[in-house]
């Protein structure tokens, strides 16, 4: 491997360096369409080798600092999973807004109308961009609507994309394709899920039936009626982002409601519906007026079958953790221990891995938990650190299910700490069911 | 008495059926029992009947846009690519003729012939639309540039036709996305640039005396 020549320090610098990516690559098809005007004979090859190379040197540089929490996250091996979530659906697809006709093209190929014949006001020049989308403001019947409108194209580049970043991914971690395509066929089928926004709205509208209970939280209305495979009809929440909300300088009771919301919105899912709203990105959420969470995007879901929830979640909230050759055993299950192990390497990874899940777990320790508390998240920061640096953590270890498990979940803490909220934690518990110990 | 457009139905049905023009005018009117002197009564040749479908495709969706709501408040760039997704959809309901007519011409270099039927028509579209767009100040006037602006949209022209009848995605998605992303890159390059304001810098300190002495020009 190319030594590394430098590495980009500063916020800014390492935006930069993703900008430079996607100028190179803008940079490498220019290349290539102007070779081609000349040779028609020339290969796609060549530019798909140039793309991935200034990828792979965009990554491998931002390894290290940026991408410690990734690292934390992933053991190492699904930093790459991570930083193609992260990239291909948000950086890849920071596209420009979809011109006026191209909008009132996708309407009359999904309904047969244009907008303008749909609603009774539609604004053509969008809000703002939804990951894979831009969104619009429409009124229907005196009621203020929200219109998600998908790219053209998006599913297709999403598989393409992967492909072309999978061989030199396999090598940068120094995993082989095989250990590696497990992971990545994970991340592209829930990215090809986000695409479907016939999906999307039937999970938004079971999911927000199934959190009717839980106070503090709100959902839009769907409109199944009004939406198509790349349209998304619902109803305009008001409210603000994170962002915008810990600038109101909102006191403390507010934030620990919020935060005890996004909780209990979280955990419920999990562990009453084993199947989770996996994309704890700040951007999904609002906060309205009178004091509520809303839920804007139920394109990620993700779904735990019993033979990853069981012996993950008797780790985290049984006191499991204590016996160590039940947690042997229960790491054996998730994929975290390989058969082939030797006893040396039995223990290593047990001691490693219990390090993790009891971090992971801590929150849950506690009847509450304070998640302003900068100690809880250095040790985080420090234990990625840590393992990234350990060779034993090149290899592929863990069932494919951590990826999104891990992203929600830390996600989630991260949000937390952002808003600085204390919450009880007991509020949703992992159900579990009791095995005979030993 | 044949019709025009029977002539021209007939014709179509021929080529697609066998794939290859009929082998003369003679053998293809007999075939529609029509005289010879009717086929050319409305026809010069096989090649102007391809030529002419060209055409009253292209006019079609010019006039078919026109009366859009919102037409007449669009901008240059937003006519063109009003023009294209409606051009697409148009050519779907010819799509096996477009493909044949286009594939006859094979990988020779130059417009395959059965375009030009469209040219004239579309360069007059672009044209005007190009000139609505420099009197509004939209687009911005080169000196001899500005007249090829037109030459441009006739290469994206016939580069999305072409992609369109390889495309193979589902509904013709990547065919939206080669107008939108061609278009804009097109008007992009219409539009007022840096290139624009590094050209008057130029011309600016070239005609700055004092400059031109000291860099002893």
């Amino acid at each position: 491997m190319k030594a590394q020549e430098s590495m980009p320090t500063t916020k800014v610098e390492r935006s930069a360096k993703f900008v430079k990516t996607g100028f190179q690559i803008g940079g490498n098809y220019l290349k290539h369409y102007s070779k081609k005007l000349f040779n028609p004979a020339l290969s796609r090859e060549e530019l798909n080798a140039d793309n991935a190379s200034d990828i792979y040197n965009s990554l491998s540089e931002l390894k290290g600092s940026a991408l410690k929490i990734a690292q934390m996250l992933s053991m190492d091996k699904n930093i790459l999973p991570k930083a193609y979530v992260d990239k291909f659906t948000q950086s890849q697809y920071n596209a420009p807004p979809l011109s006026g006709p191209l909008i009132v093209r996708t309407f009359t190929k999904n309904f047969g109308k244009t907008p303008e014949r749909i609603y009774d006001k539609f604004n053509i020049k969008s809000t703002h961009a939804a990951s894979i989308g831009q969104v619009h403001e429409a009124m229907l019947n005196g009621k203020k609507l929200a219109v998600k409108i998908q790219y053209p194209g998006v599913g297709d580049s999403i598989s393409s994309d992967l492909k072309l970043v999978k061989p030199f991914a396999f090598r940068l971690l120094g995993m082989s394709e095989k250990e590696l395509n497990i992971y990545i066929k994970e991340v592209e089928e829930r990215l090809l899920e986000e695409t479907d926004y016939e999906l999307e709205v039937r999970r938004s509208i079971q999911f927000a039936k199934a959190c009717s209970q839980l106070s503090n939280v709100v959902f839009p209305t769907y409109y199944p009626e009004l939406s198509g495979s790349r349209i998304i009809t619902m109803d305009w929440i008001e409210g603000m982002h994170l962002k915008e909300f810990l600038q109101t300088k909102p006191s403390q009771e507010l934030k620990n409601k919020i935060g005890q919301a996004l909780w209990d919105f979280y955990n419920f899912q999990q562990h009453e519906l084993r199947a989770v709203h996996a994309d704890p990105h700040p951007g999904n959420f609002l906060i309205t007026p009178n004091e509520k969470l809303g839920v804007i995007d139920f394109g990620c879901i993700k779904e735990m079958p019993d033979d990853f929830y069981e012996p993950f979640f008797s780790l985290t909230s049984t006191d499991l953790l204590e016996d160590k050759e039940a947690t042997i055993q229960a790491f054996r299950q998730l994929e975290m221990i390989l058969p082939n192990d030797s006893p040396a390497q039995v223990e290593f990874y047990y001691k490693a891995y219990k390090e993790m899940i009891g971090l992971f777990a801590k929150p849950y320790t506690t009847p509450t938990f304070d998640f302003s508390r900068a100690e809880f998240f250095t040790a985080l920061y420090q234990y990625g650190e840590k393992i990234a640096k350990m060779p034993e953590f090149k290899q592929a270890r863990g069932v494919k299910h951590f990826i999104y498990i891990n992203r929600t979940n830390f996600g989630l803490y991260n949000i937390l700490h952002e808003l600085n909220a204390t919450v009880r934690t007991d509020t949703f518990k992992p159900h579990i069911k009791l095995k005979a110990s030993g | 008495m044949a019709t025009a457009a029977q002539i021209q139905k007939g014709y179509i049905d021929y080529v697609l059926t066998h794939y290859e023009q009929p082998k003369s005018v003679y053998s293809f009117a007999k075939k529609l029992k029509i005289t010879e002197a009717d086929f050319y009564s409305f026809y010069a040749s096989f090649n102007s009947i391809e030529k002419n479908i060209w055409f009253e495709l292209t006019s079609e969706a010019i006039h078919e846009i026109a009366q859009q709501e919102h037409w007449a408040q669009y901008t240059a760039r937003e006519k063109v690519l009003s023009f294209f997704y409606s051009y697409v959809e148009l050519l779907k309901s010819q799509r096996s003729f477009v493909i044949y007519s286009l594939k006859k011409h094979g990988h020779r270099s130059g417009t395959p012939e059965a375009l030009l039927g469209a040219k004239a028509i579309f360069e007059n579209f672009a044209e005007e639309t190009i000139n609505e767009g420099l009197e509004s100040g939209e687009l911005v006037e080169r000196k001899f540039f500005s007249k090829r602006y037109k030459d441009a949209l006739w290469i994206q022209f016939a580069f999305i036709v072409n992609f369109w009848i390889d495309d193979d995605s589902h509904d013709f998605e990547k065919t939206d996305e080669a107008i939108e992303k061609g278009i804009q890159v097109t008007f992009d390059l219409f539009q007022r640039s840096p290139i624009d304001n590094l050209f008057e810098y130029g011309k600016f300190l070239s005609q700055n005396s004092k400059f031109k002495e000291r860099m002893r020009f």
